[in-house]
């Protein structure tokens, strides 16, 4: 009996995991970047990239989404509407960075109207280097998020190498 | 063994999940081939199952401020009603499960149903632009309602029966779509404004209202929505080739008309642009409602100096 449930839980857990990779609903949020990188995620939606071979969607509603797309550094302003945004996605849900100001803050680094980077206030699942990132570029790191969730491994952190004190 | 039989018909073969594994097929056909008019690829053929389940596994969010039995129960009511309206419809040209007279009108309020439930659902949902989506979709339930349904009864009337069965049986032998062209055209729109497509997709317009009526709801009480709407699209398509193409027959030719139907709806969905509210309310009355009823009125002089 305990054996067969484990069986059929097995299998259940295989099928929604399928289902979580080969639908991948998005929702687009600028927390405070220059608009360059958004330019860009809208570039991949166009049809010349055609991102709904993969299951690819950008929903209006965070309550349909499953990947919070971040761009730029996160202002002391849009903090709250960021947070918002993602507790008001259902479980599983992702949060891909697009950008360099969402890895680091970028240009705007040490503002005094800036938080930080994305990873300051959300758990980020995978990082999209770049200023700004070529849609090939956000088509792959989104691909990677997919291949891992697939395989039930994290993304790999990135190690920066330590800054040099001249 | 009677009873297993008929319990087992219902889950399976006419209704239930071949039903809704026909609708996701159907669903799959209208975006591939919407993407290939944008020439693009397109979705993969199993992206709506796909879809389905993600939705089913992931979860449910109810908002603090909505009544209980209503955000739970109406995707229900939803999906059974489109479900109940496939038993007296010849879905894949096979001949209806059940049919008494006068079950045409029950299979189209029935399929009304589903646009009332995304309307109260949105009134439900306690958020200002659900509340919009369901008064655009309660409106434009108005405006194709009336013109869908004439559309329909012109067939009924030519044959001289309520009956869907005995319709499409009478139909086999007459091609309404030559005898009736206008009618034809009526309904072929009015399908695209039951199942809310483009250029009838004021109520869900993404980029107005984010997501319409639905906009609150997430995981099961979405899929729900979703495969209700997909099975409504199988059954009205049945229900406008069995009228209009042919009757049933051969289950094969059958499915080759509805994707032609399909074909000219996909066709329409991508070389048209959203209308506003007002303006598909206008063109249904002014146009719809008024071709509709004066191909009535030509069957009924017709008849009428026939007899």
């Amino acid at each position: 009996m305990n054996v067969s449930q484990n069986y059929v839980s097995q299998l259940m857990g295989r099928i929604t995991t399928w289902a979580r990779v080969n639908s991948p609903w998005a929702i687009h949020f600028n927390s405070g970047s220059c608009n360059g990188c958004d330019i860009e995620i809208l570039a991949t939606l166009t049809p010349r990239y055609d991102i709904e071979r993969f299951g690819i969607k950008l929903r209006g509603s965070p309550r349909h989404a499953d990947v919070l797309i971040c761009t730029g550094p996160v202002t002391r302003q849009a903090r709250e509407r960021l947070l918002r945004t993602y507790e008001q996605m259902p479980d599983p849900k992702f949060v891909v960075a697009v950008g360099s100001c969402g890895i680091s803050g970028g240009v705007f680094q040490g503002c005094y109207n800036i938080v930080g980077h994305i990873n300051e206030v959300l758990p980020v699942d995978a990082f999209i280097p770049g200023c700004p990132p070529r849609p090939e570029a956000i088509i792959d790191g989104i691909v990677k998020l997919l291949t891992h969730l697939q395989n039930g491994t994290r993304p790999e952190p990135i190690q920066f190498a330590p800054q040099e004190t001249a | 063994m009677n009873t297993i039989v008929s319990l087992l018909s219902i889950m399976f073969f006419p209704v239930g999940i071949s039903l809704i594994l026909s609708g996701m097929l159907y669903e799959w056909a209208d975006r591939k081939l919407v993407a290939r008019f944008q020439n693009r690829i397109g979705p993969r053929w199993f992206q709506p199952l796909a879809d389905t389940i993600k939705l089913l596994s992931k979860e449910e969010i109810k908002p603090h401020s909505v009544n209980n039995l209503l955000f739970y129960g109406l995707p229900i009511v939803a999906l059974s009603g489109a479900l109940t309206a496939a038993l007296y419809t010849p879905i894949l040209g096979f001949a209806p499960t059940y049919s008494f007279q006068g079950d045409l009108i029950v299979a189209l309020y029935l399929l009304s149903l589903l646009t009332m439930c995304t309307g109260l659902a949105g009134w439900n949902g306690a958020s200002r632009f659900s509340l919009i989506g369901a008064t655009r979709s309660l409106t434009q339930l108005f405006a194709y309602e009336a013109p869908f349904l004439l559309a329909l009864l012109g067939p009924a009337m030519a044959a001289g029966t309520w009956t869907i069965k005995d319709i499409s049986v009478y139909a086999e032998n007459h091609w309404m779509f030559i005898a009736q062209p206008v009618g034809f055209v009526v309904a072929l729109i009015g399908l695209m404004g039951k199942l809310e497509l483009p250029p009838f997709d004021a109520p869900e317009a993404e980029t107005e209202i984010v997501a319409g009526a639905l906009t609150e709801y997430s995981g099961r009480g979405l899929a729900l929505f979703h495969i209700g709407k997909s099975v409504e699209l199988v059954v009205a398509i049945s229900l406008v080739t069995a009228f209009y193409l042919g009757g049933v027959g051969n289950p094969l030719i059958f499915l080759l008309k509805t994707l032609i139907i399909l074909l000219f709806m996909a066709m329409l969905q991508s070389m048209l642009t959203r209308l506003r509210i007002d303006q598909t309310v206008g063109m249904w009355w002014r146009f719809g409602a008024l071709l509709a009823l004066l191909q009535i009125l030509v069957i009924i002089l017709l008849k009428g100096w026939l007899a």
